[in-house]
């Protein structure tokens, strides 16, 4: 009896953790969200109701670190003022963002709004964007975003997202101007020359490279971003990967930029500290003189120079990603994006909100008071390019590509999973050949859960 | 001859909930773990075993997390219990100020674990965390490491993070215990010219018996059981290093492979059940000897 009742406590404890599987596969997308999201009134009915009263509504935000900018922020407080609509940020640290986002929406508990990274293949496989996204293809910011964006913000010819971002931003290797210059350093052309030049910062004392890996998805970077080069070294690699007629496992050229990346990682240019680096302080860093390069988009200098009193984004200039000889300019339609949650109480209020961000003095507004930006996507806006950027866009504006997260799918859904993959082959535990093994597992995995007739 | 003093029904309404909120949907886990249940497809499909191959495949990181589970379990149970004993024994009799040490010991156990997870992450940044700011302030600037993002140490900081959050509610459980044994045991033994060791190997360890078996239990279910210390301090790295099985459901779940999430708990559940069994029927033993 003693051993029965010890048998049926173990079993009553652990049983525990398998109840809470016990769940069915309805994402919480009931009929009545449903048809609450199809019969919701047009943006110009909501925008006319909002001005004559104001609703006590709160929408809640759920949004991967630094997707949200201060200048937004704001404008969601003018929001407030006139509408009473009142936004809720919940910002989550962006190396836990998409479990988080995707534990929410199996979990039927999504928020009004959630950010998510837009691209063509992913909207789907990613966010389920049919069951847990509204359809925005009607609204009227649609026809004066930039096509590129809407493109990658569609999924099956409905738009379902609402970006704003920087068109130019590219992610490329900002470095300190004076470190260069007081070392007779000049731009590398190669990654041969790269190496040099990151010996030449280490002897001194300078950690070449600010990397921040902690955070789980920049390091990433340096790997998908050289679809321009990709291109260059092997023409038409996209297009057979995207039909499963190639393999990442049997791609030289990917293996070549994963062991130039390793390469700089164990030779020390990323320093000590490089896996315990967070992004949030590459500006303060970047001006500590500690670092000279870090990848970053243009607006980087204006970001230092407004965070650390006493530096200027003068110091700073910009070169490609130069991992495989890269001489390209790396362009990605893809961006941080909104959604408004199909299973939301207050879809109109968040569609007026849209409306509200999208107008074009807010849209100016919210580029004039976002250093990290220098241009919007959206038609009307005027951009704010310094000679620097000119004269960087003048010498590799020409020779551009898109960066294979975008131009591929199933690649950008498993971003964090690489990212943990290229965290293990830093510490030796797995080589670059075994990165592209998993990435092809992962990719053959949603693939199938896809249905999709190339990997039959 | 027994009697039962109260009718079956009594429990009847009890039993309900238990079949209807733990049995019924732990037996439905069970089922889905052999489906390919996920967030993309609408129809859920039977897959036989075929969930459990692709967590024992020796080219997954599955395997990982469970050897992780069992090492962090062990390790835990092991060092909790002598930590918590050892402190159980001062606080009882040894030390001025009884009640403030037991307060300030068992504070740890009453912080939340997020709050805990912030606190350590700041105590163990590499540059200007307090830990490598105390060891270089004495000279020890060698034994300064990158505690939550170094392979060879992340794991270890875990373990130590989550031992200094338990053993004092280890503490606790042996304290009561403890100030039930009879004076007359120690005195008797005194007379028989027992030394301290002895008193503690023969009179106080034999009679803990039974609230060590309960604190076995509580930290092997805990353990096994563990996300929030690993999930706050490490996620799960640096890469995979610190991978335990629930950071991989979390993981399978936020992916949307539901099936392969439920096979890894079903795993779990089965390895809990066996360990938790033979740990019962091992102190048991013990306790009536």
């Amino acid at each position: 009896m003693k051993k029965a009742l010890s048998m049926l406590l173990v079993l009553g404890l652990a049983g525990g953790l398998l109840s809470a599987c016990g769940n069915s596969g309805n994402n919480g997308n009931s009929p009545q969200a449903s048809s609450e999201a199809s019969s919701a009134p047009s943006q110009a009915a909501a925008t006319e109701s909002s001005a004559s009263e104001k609703k006590d509504v709160t929408l809640s935000y759920l949004a991967s670190q630094d997707w949200i900018k201060e200048p937004e922020m704001k404008l969601a407080e003018k929001f407030e003022e006139q509408t009473g609509i009142h936004i809720d940020y919940q910002i989550v640290p962006s190396d836990q963002y998409f479990n988080v986002l995707k534990a929410k929406l199996a979990a039927g508990e999504a928020p009004d709004i959630f950010g998510g990274q837009s691209g063509k293949f992913d909207l789907g496989p990613l966010y389920d964007v049919e069951n847990n996204a509204v359809d925005l293809t009607n609204e009227e910011w649609v026809k004066r975003e930039d096509p590129l964006f809407i493109e990658q913000a569609t999924w099956n010819s409905k738009v379902y997202a609402l970006t704003i971002w920087d068109p130019s931003s590219s992610w490329i290797i900002v470095y300190n101007k004076k470190i260069f210059e007081k070392l007779g350093l000049s731009i590398p052309k190669s990654y041969a020359e790269f190496l040099s030049v990151c010996e030449a910062i280490k002897a001194s004392g300078i950690t070449p490279i600010y990397e921040p890996v902690s955070d789980g998805w920049h390091h990433v970077l340096w790997f998908p971003e050289l679809g321009v080069r990709y291109e260059e070294q092997d023409p038409g690699l996209a297009g057979k990967l995207i039909n499963n007629q190639e393999k990442f496992e049997n791609a030289a050229v990917l293996e070549q930029s994963l062991s130039q990346f390793n390469e700089l990682m164990q030779k020390g240019f990323f320093g000590d500290n490089a896996l315990s680096n967070t992004y949030a302080d590459t500006e303060k860093n970047m001006a500590s003189g500690q670092y000279a390069m870090t990848v970053y988009n243009i607006g980087l200098p204006a970001q230092i120079e407004k965070a650390v009193p006493g530096s200027s984004a003068a110091d700073y200039g910009f070169f490609p990603i130069p991992l495989n000889d890269n001489q390209g300019l790396n362009v990605n339609p893809a961006a941080p994006s909104k959604f408004i949650s199909v299973s939301s109480k207050h879809i109109d209020e968040a569609k007026q909100y849209f409306a509200y961000l999208t107008q074009p003095e807010n849209l100016q507004y919210l580029l004039d008071n976002e250093p990290k930006f220098t241009d919007l996507n959206f038609s009307g806006v005027k951009a704010k390019f310094n000679e620097n950027q000119k004269a960087f866009f003048d010498t590799y504006g020409q020779h551009t590509g898109t960066v294979y997260q975008t131009a591929i799918n199933y690649l950008n859904p498993q971003w964090m999973d690489i990212g943990k993959d290229m965290t293990a082959m830093i510490g030796k535990q797995m080589t670059p050949k075994d990165i592209l093994k998993n990435i092809d597992k992962r990719r053959e995995q949603l693939a199938k859960t896809a249905k999709d007739s190339n990997w039959k | 001859m027994t009697k039962r003093m109260y009718p079956f029904y009594f429990v009847s309404i009890a039993l309900c909930f238990y079949v209807v909120f733990t049995v019924v949907p732990g037996l439905m886990g069970i089922y889905l773990s052999l489906t390919d249940w996920n967030s993309y497809a609408k129809e859920i499909h039977f897959v036989g075993l075929a969930n459990f191959k692709t967590i024992f495949s020796s080219d997954e990181n599955y395997l990982l997390g469970i050897k992780n589970t069992v090492i962090f379990t062990i390790s835990t149970i092991m060092i909790k219990t002598v930590i918590g004993l050892l402190l159980a024994v001062l606080v009882n009799k040894g030390i001025k100020w009884k009640s403030l040490h037991r307060v300030i010991l068992f504070l740890p156990a009453v912080i939340p674990m997020l709050v805990v997870g912030i606190i350590f992450k700041s105590i163990f940044e590499p540059q200007q965390g307090f830990m490598n700011e105390a060891l270089r302030a004495i000279g020890l600037n060698a034994w300064t490491q990158h505690w939550l993002t170094d392979i060879q140490w992340a794991f270890k900081s875990i373990i130590a993070v989550d031992v200094w959050k338990g053993a004092g509610y280890i503490m606790v459980i042996l304290l009561a215990s403890l100030q039930a044994i009879s004076n007359s045991y120690y005195e008797a033994a005194e007379i028989d010219g027992a030394n301290a060791f002895m008193k503690f190997r023969f009179i106080t360890v034999p009679l803990l018996m039974p609230a060590l078996t309960v604190t076995t239990v509580l930290n092997l279910l805990y353990g096994l059981k563990v996300f929030d210390t690993v999930y706050v301090l490490t996620n799960g790295g640096p890469g995979y290093a610190t991978e335990v099985v629930y950071t991989q459901v979390f993981s399978q779940f936020s992916l949307g492979s539901y099936g392969v999430g439920t096979a890894l708990i079903t795993v779990l559940f089965f390895i809990m059940t066996l360990l938790g069994y033979f740990a019962i029927k091992l102190m048991s033993r013990e306790e009536q000897n």
